[in-house]
């Protein structure tokens, strides 16, 4: 009491207590998230930066194809997240096991595994166009040198990392749907399209929605796929805007880096307060 | 009583010297080979005990050495001393134009007579603030162009080191039609001839594509800094650069995954025998085996299949005569280090540098690096060790011969034309892009005169 009185003579010890509690938590934030970020933003508080940025000619296409992983590879991995959790929900046990051999992409280190893919891809001598060479007697398409298909290869990658992740989510939301229902739809004679349409789909929506707006948030500062992968080569051009700063950092151009972090902010504070905003909404549906 | 007066007794003891001891702080490039990390550590001690000031000496990778000098002064705590073998293509001119360094002039204007010619007028740059030139870095060694080749891919090509044309045309004909389509033809093997290194994150691009603007006479600045590149015979000749330099791929001579090659990218084709020759700007390619040679860790089968393909199976060349059938005249890039104007212990810091660039501290480093860097002195450069060996003689006369500077020494803002590499990007428009070689230069012109006009 004595202690609580010495702090604040208006405070209660419960209060005082929880301020005590609190400010590990409160220490961390300042050091860990306030601070950075601050510092960030005084960084890029030159209106210059953000010129010379637009006037680099690697900058408006990086945004281009920002967008364009952003919009495939979250929406081909959710398609196909989803397919694959209705599979994966079946109750047998080989299935079972093939979904242990499913996660291994997602558990594995990002870093040695994408370098394994680079070596594979490479034209001249990598796996697959040795293989192609050998069955066929022509040269494989260069996998990492031609921009388009090197974008794609960089959205192949990232989805196949990160889809035994998001389909596990899924496959969770299904198991929570109540078999009741189902055996319902079954004696009312609905087909399985119909299961899904008017059973499956409306239990799992939310968290469909919810899980793409957080996958988007993580994609786009997804750097291990595109940066390993292929380094933003060539000439620049698969870039993405994680990986934009750090070429800006090799470049020493500090300023820019941070720039670019704050040109991505548009992005990425919408999607997290419409997210947060769900959360919030279902957090008081629930309680 | 007695525990606390011993535990005061032991902290004054183990404190009081390492508070009283000085000490500098040096960020340094790790060596290519350990001898260089050896003549380091042994130049290090030597200042130590003359001295008594301790160096915290930390080492990076090249490609680190940037990242790491930058967030240190971003941080308000830059080294007292940094080297980094980036240094001058990508940062030196820059930190001296913003007045982030020190001069060094009390120190290096003294040792002038010992430099050779375009090496210590690299470091004379201009800082901005004051207006004034300085030697705001210190040069420790040089590198420039020269060409590697297997000499039993191309003997079971069918062809022998006489029959490579001196010619420039010829010459690159030679590689590509003639010594690729008969080691193909002869082995069955799906190998390339010509390593040229074209990605937009590799400084071995931009330094071959430079050396074949060289070759064509470009000039695209002035020695006052001024951009040339609105001149008709200046363009002519960048077209014929790009288009000469991106004609191996679409010939089929050079892989295509050139254009995302990163510095070491060439050296392990060549080490694999993807390709029979590249360019490359240092003899890393050839040392790579004497190191091994000498390397206790192989075994002795390795070792010796190491001393053959230095010595008898890898050739070191120069470059063919230019299309104007002039010798070839290289461009050499001065490795430099600097002080930093805010750093702690700058009187120290100065007194380092100019311990390390003393010759008997500084030709031992430079020789540690087993050719791969040529030196900035003229005692360096008279030793035997430069001619005594097939590969480092060749070095040796292509220095001798005379070498020009990089733009960047004249205008500091081609660094960052360097760093973007708009080289290799005009390069790339063309072999990833097909754009016409016109084009591609009209783009990699305006970028030029945007950022450095």
């Amino acid at each position: 009491m004595a202690f609580s009185a010495a702090i604040s003579p208006r405070w209660s010890s419960f209060q005082t207590w929880g301020a005590i509690l609190i400010a590990p938590y409160v220490l961390v934030f300042l050091v860990f998230v306030i601070y950075p970020v601050s510092y960030g933003l005084w960084l890029a508080r030159n209106p210059d930066s953000y010129r010379t940025l637009f006037e680099d000619p690697v900058f408006l296409p990086t945004v281009m194809n920002t967008l364009v992983f952003l919009l495939v590879a979250v929406n081909v991995k959710f398609a196909l997240a989803l397919f694959l959790s209705g599979f994966f929900v079946h109750e047998r046990r080989w299935i079972r096991w093939l979904s242990v051999i499913f996660i291994i992409p997602w558990a594995v280190p990002a870093i040695p595994t994408i370098f394994s893919i680079r070596f594979m891809l490479n034209p001249e001598w990598g796996l697959v166009n040795s293989l192609i060479f050998r069955l066929f007697q022509v040269d494989g398409p260069n996998w990492l040198t031609n921009p388009p298909l090197a974008m794609m290869m960089a959205m192949i990658v990232h989805i196949w990392k990160a889809l035994p992740f998001w389909t596990l989510i899924l496959v969770a939301g299904r198991l929570a749907i109540p078999r009741e229902h189902y055996e319902a739809a079954s004696v009312d004679g609905a087909t399985s399209w119909q299961k899904f349409k008017f059973v499956t789909w409306p239990s799992i929506r939310t968290l469909y929605l919810t899980s793409t707006l957080l996958s988007l948030i993580w994609t786009l500062g997804d750097f291990n796929s595109v940066y390993l992968l292929t380094g933003g080569q060539p000439a620049d051009k698969t870039h993405v805007l994680a990986t934009l700063g750090i070429r800006y950092i090799r470049l020493d151009q500090l300023d820019h880096a941070m720039a670019t972090i704050v040109v991505a902010l548009p992005f990425v504070l919408p999607l997290v307060w419409f997210m947060m905003r769900r959360l919030s909404g279902d957090e008081q549906k629930t309680s | 009583m007695a525990l606390r007066l011993t535990a005061l007794v032991l902290f004054a003891a183990l404190a009081l010297p390492a508070a009283a001891q000085e000490s500098i702080v040096v960020y340094w490039t790790k060596g290519f080979y350990p001898q260089e990390d050896k003549a380091l550590d042994e130049m290090v001690a030597k200042y130590e005990k003359k001295t008594g000031v301790k160096v915290e000496l930390s080492r990076y990778s090249p490609q680190e050495s940037v990242p790491k000098a930058v967030a240190a002064l971003d941080a308000g705590t830059p080294p007292d001393v940094a080297y980094g073998d980036v240094f001058d293509f990508q940062v030196a001119g820059k930190w001296a134009a913003e007045g982030r360094l020190e001069d060094l002039s009390d120190i290096l204007t003294p040792m002038k007579a010992s430099f050779l010619p375009v090496t210590l007028e690299t470091a004379y740059l201009l800082n901005e603030k004051t207006g004034k030139r300085g030697y705001y870095a210190f040069p420790m060694k040089r590198q420039t162009m020269h060409i590697q080749y297997w000499k039993d891919m191309l003997s079971e090509a069918g062809f022998k080191d006489g029959d490579i044309p001196k010619a420039w045309n010829a010459y690159w004909d030679f590689w590509c039609s003639k010594a690729q389509a008969g080691y193909r033809k002869k082995t069955s093997k799906r190998i390339y001839s010509v390593g040229a290194p074209m990605g937009v994150d590799s400084s071995d691009a931009f330094y071959s594509i430079l050396t074949f603007m060289d070759a064509y006479n470009v000039k695209v600045v002035d020695d006052n800094g001024k951009l040339l590149v609105d001149r008709p015979e200046v363009k002519k000749g960048l077209v014929a650069t790009v288009k000469d330099y991106a004609h191996t791929v679409d010939a089929g001579c050079t892989p295509p995954s050139a254009v995302n090659w990163k510095d070491p990218d060439n050296n392990v084709a060549f080490h694999n025998k993807q390709i029979m020759m590249t360019h490359n700007a240092t003899i890393s390619i050839a040392s790579k085996w004497l190191d091994d040679s000498n390397n206790d860790k192989l075994t002795p089968e390795q070792r010796a299949e190491a001393k053959k393909n230095y010595s008898e199976l890898i050739a070191t060349s120069a470059f063919p005569l230019k299309p104007d059938g002039k010798p070839m005249q290289y461009r050499s890039a001065v490795k430099v280090g600097v002080v930093f104007a805010n750093a702690k212990n700058k009187k120290r810091a100065k007194e380092f540098v100019q311990f390390a660039m003393q010759d008997e501290n500084l030709i031992p480093y430079v020789e540690g690096a087993l050719g791969r860097w040529y030196p900035v002195t003229k005692a360096g450069a008279s030793r035997p060790f430069w001619t005594e060996d097939p590969h480092r003689k060749i070095v040796h006369e292509q220095f001798s011969a005379g070498t020009v500077p990089f733009e960047f020494t004249k205008n500091y803002k081609f660094t960052i034309l360097n760093n973007e590499n708009v080289w290799a990007k005009a390069v790339n428009r063309v072999v990833v892009d097909k754009w016409t070689p016109e084009k591609a230069v009209d783009e990699m012109i305006a970028r030029i005169k945007q950022v450095a006009g």
